[in-house]
Parts: C-alpha cells; structure tokens; sequence
C-alpha cells in the first residue's frame, strides 16, 4: 500500500496558503499562525497518532529547541551569522534529542499510562532546572534583539525575525508531513501501527516495539525542537521560560491531533486549519477563554469523533477515486 | 551544628507535610487501582478544595477542620457527577482516550476556577499558636494537618476492610470479572470508587492550604499533579496505602533535598527541588516501576 498521494494534497495546502498570505493583505498572521499549528500537530501526531502514547511534556521540546537556538544567538554570535545559525539548528536538534532519548529510554520500556506519567514531569522538571539553576539566564531567559542588532546590524536581525523565521516555520512544516508520509510507508510505520492496535501481538510478532517507539517519539521531539527554534526565538527574538514551556501549546498540539485524525497524514492540516481559525477569531471575540473552549471541545472529540475528521473522511472515501489523496 | 538542626528540622517538617502528600495521592492511586484510569487532571481537584477551605474561612470564619467534610461531599458530588458524564463512556476505551479527557478535564475545572475566582493568588491565617521544640517550632495548624491525615487515612483503611462496599471495591481491584459473576454491580463500583476518589483529593485540599498561606490560586494544582504522581509510582500506582506511606518518603525527600540544596551558591533552590521530584520519578520509573513497597 505503497502511496505518496496524500503527500500532493498536503503540499498544495501549503501552496494555497502561502499564496493566500502573500496575496491578500492582512493575511500574512493568520496563514503563519495555521502553518504553526498544522506544524506542531505534524510533529506530534507522529509519535502520539502512530503509536497511541501521550507525550504530555511536548511543549518541552519546542522550549529546548527555543533555547538551543537561542543559545546560539546569544552566547556564540561571534562565529559569524550563517555558522551561528546552523549551529542553532544543531543545538535545538542535540537537546531535543537529549531529553527525548533520556524520557524515552527510560519511561518507553514501560507501557502507556506510566510513559504519560513521566512525561507530566518533564515540562515542570526542565523550566525549574532552567530557573532554578540559573542557566541560560536562568527566569530572566535570553533576550536576543540588542544582541542581535549590536552583531548583524538592524537591516539582518528584522531579515531574520520576519522572512527567514516564517520561511524556516514553512520549511520545518513541509518537513515534518514529508517524514510523516515517509515513516506511514516505512517498516516503522507499519511497526507503529501494528503496535498501536495491540502491543502485546506486535511484540509476539517479532517487532521490537521499545525500539520502534523510541525512534517514533525521537523523531517527534527532533521536529518539535526545529519548531521552536524557528517559531519562537528567531521570529520572537527572546526566550523566556515561562513562555516557552507553557503547557497551553501541549493541549492546543492535542487537540490538533485528536480534531483532525490521530496517526493520518492529513490530520494535523486539517485539525491545525479549524484550529487555528478558530483561535484567531475567538481571541478577538473571547480572549484569555480559548481554553475554557478547547477542554470541553476535546472531550466532544473524543466521546463522539475518536478517529477525527480525516480518520472520518477516509472511512468514507475508501473504495472511492479519492482513496488514494485522503490519509 | 546550625545545619544539622536545619535538617532535622526540615525533616521533620517533611514528615509532617509527608502525611498530607500521602493523603493527598490516595485518591489518585485509588481511581487507578479500581478503574486504571489515570488521572491526570488530579491536581484541579486539589485546587477545588484549597478553595472550599479559603472560601468558608474568609466568608463564614469556619475553620479548615470543618470545611473538611464540607469539601470531600463536593469532591464526591463532582465525582459523581464527571463519572456519569464522561468517565463512564470512556471506562472500556483505549488508554489514549482516558488521557486526554482527564486531562481535558483539569484544564477545564482550573479555567473555570479562573473566570470565576479570578487569576491571583490569595490565601488566609489560621492562628491557633504553636509548639517549641528545642530547635525549631511547628503551628498547631501543621499538627492538625498532620494528625486529619492519619485519622482520615485510617478510616479509609477500616472502611475498606470491614464494610460490605469497601471489600467489593477490593473484589474489583482484584479481578472485574470474578466480581461481576459473584452479583457486584461493577459500575456501581466505579462510579463509588471514582467519587471517593475525587473526594478525598479534594478533602486534602483543604489540608494543603494550612501550608501554603498565601499559595491559593486557580492554577496551583500543577505541581501537586507532579508530586502526586511522583508519589504514587513510588507507591506502586494502584494502592492507596502505598501511596500513603510514599508520601511521608517523598516528604523526607523534599524537604531534605532542599536544605541540602540550599547549601549551593547561586541557585534558587525553591525551584530546583521541583527538578528534584521530576528526577525522584525518572529514577523510580528506571530502578523499580512497580513501586518501592513491591508488586502492584
């Protein structure tokens, strides 16, 4: 069941977005806003759609990419713009990989509900290592604009902060529904979803379902990192810790997930374009009750639409010409 | 011997805090033992009854001690009443579902809690005196805490070994199956189960408030979720004794660790001993998952 098609439609959603900002004044925010969305819902659908497993720390991870990125701006800028912004992407990716591998090696031999227990501690744990320890500018956090500007000049940092950062949201985007249609037609895909459906079997099977999760959930946090180190720090210019590891973006990553289709390609597009819609325009109706909405909201999802729209619409279209497109 | 009467002293407050840590986890490892449902949401039913507490003593001049029934009633009622809602819809689905809606579900109590009761933090005094110790001095408010674990931790105890509902609550916990073909109504359990659950954790909200003056807020509940979950693997996840007797452990830990924490230059030792309670969970779930006190 060989198929990149889902892929097309996943691309041209991209296309149509990026033309619908670049054309209509005014929609420049909102079309950044959904791509952000629909990327942290890629990211995290591929560990917790394809396996089953919840990763209540993922906002976590985009907080460590954040500050790997920071990190380099702020304390290695010396180096040059372009080595200390690759070298950003590579601290982001090295501590994204570095909690995960740690999280996962030791709470992934255990089975679903103590892998989601140790992962409530992992957003609390590192932001107060962080502020308790005083590292990296420990609650005060990294404020890059002065630095920036004094290092690269005013003309790059504002090139950084708006061109490059959105541009590098878009290309980590694309990346993260690219591995996700990758891993779908893999031997871990196949693995993962053995996995998810009766762990017990797969691992009767043969499949070493530690290994495979572990993979699943390194890669999840690798894109979550790049996420954070390209929406948050290059496009804000700071990082705080109370801003980056602030639990609202795991459950706005959730429900992303769980609204469009766990573990389909097409969900997190789906779910992040609801939701970020939604967002956008309740914020200026209801602010500060976006939450108070998504709770509730998530419960309906997941008593009456547990296999999400996507999950939905592909129940309806199988057997269809549509089949092929809809994953 | 300054530092040593420091440990001493903040071990035994650790001891003290312990019993409420311990309580406070009950309910936590009971819903999992009865339902495995983890409860993720814990911490928003903690916060639940730190403001029955705060609310019946700035309102009504009622003391802590007295909210207590108070509060495990509205515990039990809200119980009830998110059982019928959600719980029970999702008590046969996949893990992933019970998750998310009780997560959901916290979050939706602590935005409501902040519409209504507003986002800052508040608190109230209890003065009723205190006792000396050679080395330090403990508020009668903290004993009372300390002994309303105990006692209510003990009638939990006696309930469920000598009443006709606490052993089939037993039965169930045992093997669903056997119960249901021995004429338990199973869904009955789980609801009472459930109810108790959330009932107890709100209670010892109440308990919390006589430590933390000023702590009060709509979001408190957070970092009890953590210790609580801390506890309760260190307890072993499905029993409330074991979560009871890991509390005091983790209240030694705490308190312990952030005296010696205290000992480093240039860091803030308040919050690394919150890093400290990740890392405790980290090492159990890696050297002995099913718990301290054995087997599940």
């Amino acid at each position: 069941m060989k198929s990149y098609s889902p892929l097309i439609t996943l691309l041209l959603a991209y296309l149509i977005m990026i033309a619908i900002g670049q054309s209509i004044p005014g929609m420049w925010q909102p079309v950044m806003l959904v791509i952000f969305y629909i990327a942290i819902g890629q990211a995290l659908n591929v560990f917790l759609g394809m396996t089953g497993y919840v990763n209540f720390g993922y906002v976590a991870l985009l907080g460590v990419g954040a500050y790997g990125m920071g990190v380099a701006l702020g304390y290695y800028n010396e180096l040059g713009l372009i080595p200390t912004l690759i070298l950003g992407f590579i601290l982001a990716a090295i501590l994204a990989l570095l909690v995960s591998a740690i999280v996962g090696g030791i709470a992934l031999r255990l089975r679903g509900a103590y892998f989601a227990i140790a992962t409530i501690g992992v957003n609390e744990g590192i932001k107060y290592l962080i502020m308790g320890a005083k590292i990296w500018g420990g609650s005060e956090g990294i404020v890059l604009s002065g630095i920036l500007r004094k290092s690269f000049g005013a003309e790059t940092m504002r090139f950084l902060s708006t061109t490059f950062a959105d541009a590098g949201v878009i290309v980590v985007a694309i990346a993260t529904g690219v591995v996700t249609a990758y891993i779908l037609n893999s031997r871990l895909g196949y693995a993962l979803i053995a996995l998810r459906e009766d762990e017990e079997a797969a691992k009767v099977m043969g499949i070493n379902v530690t290994k495979y999760k572990q993979i699943a959930f390194m890669i999840s946090c690798v894109l979550a990192g790049l996420i954070g180190a390209t929406a948050w720090t290059l496009k804000l210019t700071y990082v705080f810790p109370q801003d980056v590891f602030a639990i609202n973006y795991t459950v706005e990553a959730i429900v992303i997930v769980m609204l469009g289709g766990a573990g389909t390609l097409l969900g997190p597009l789906v779910g992040g374009l609801i939701y970020a819609l939604l967002k956008y325009y309740l914020a200026i109706a209801f602010p500060g009750l976006q939450l108070l909405i998504l709770a509730p909201l998530l419960i309906v999802v997941i008593l009456l639409f547990p296999e999400g729209v996507v999950g939905y619409i592909a129940k309806k279209a199988r057997g269809t010409r549509l089949e092929n497109f809809v994953r | 011997m300054a530092f040593v009467e420091q440990l001493i002293a903040n071990l035994l407050y650790g001891a003290i805090l312990g019993a409420v840590y311990g309580l406070a986890t009950m309910g936590l490892s009971l819903i999992f033992g009865v339902l495995r449902i983890v409860n993720v949401g814990h911490g928003a039913f903690i916060m639940i009854g730190a403001f029955t507490a705060y609310w019946m003593f700035t309102l009504y001049g009622i003391s802590p001690v007295l909210s207590l029934p108070l509060a495990m009633a509205a515990g039990m009622i809200i119980g009830v009443a998110v059982y019928l809602v959600v719980v029970k819809r999702l008590v046969d689905a996949p893990e992933l579902a019970t998750l998310l809606a009780m997560f959901a579900i916290g979050i939706f109590i602590e935005e409501a809690a902040k519409q209504i009761w507003g986002a800052n933090y508040v608190g109230y005094s209890w003065e009723i005196g205190s006792i000396s110790l050679p080395f330090t001095e403990i508020p009668y408010t903290k004993l009372v805490a300390f002994i309303s674990s105990i006692l209510i931790a003990a009638a939990v105890y006696v309930w469920f070994r000598k009443t006709k509902l606490g052993k089939a609550v037993r039965a169930v916990v045992e093997d669903r199956e056997g119960a249901l073909t021995c004429g338990i109504d199973v869904n009955k359990i789980y609801a009472l189960s459930f109810s108790l659950g959330i009932g107890l954790t709100v209670l010892s909200g109440v308990l919390v408030t006589l430590f933390t003056p000023v702590g009060i807020n709509a979001y408190m509940g957070g970092e009890y979720t953590l210790k609580a979950f801390v506890i309760a693997v260190l307890g072993g996840l499905a029993s409330p004794w074991g979560a009871f007797y890991a509390g005091f452990i983790f209240g030694l830990i705490e308190n312990g660790s952030y005296t010696l924490l205290g000992l480093i230059p240039g860091v803030e030792p308040f919050g690394l001993t919150r890093f400290v309670s990740f890392v405790v969970l980290m090492l159990v779930l890696l050297l002995k998952p099913t718990g301290l006190l054995g087997g599940e």
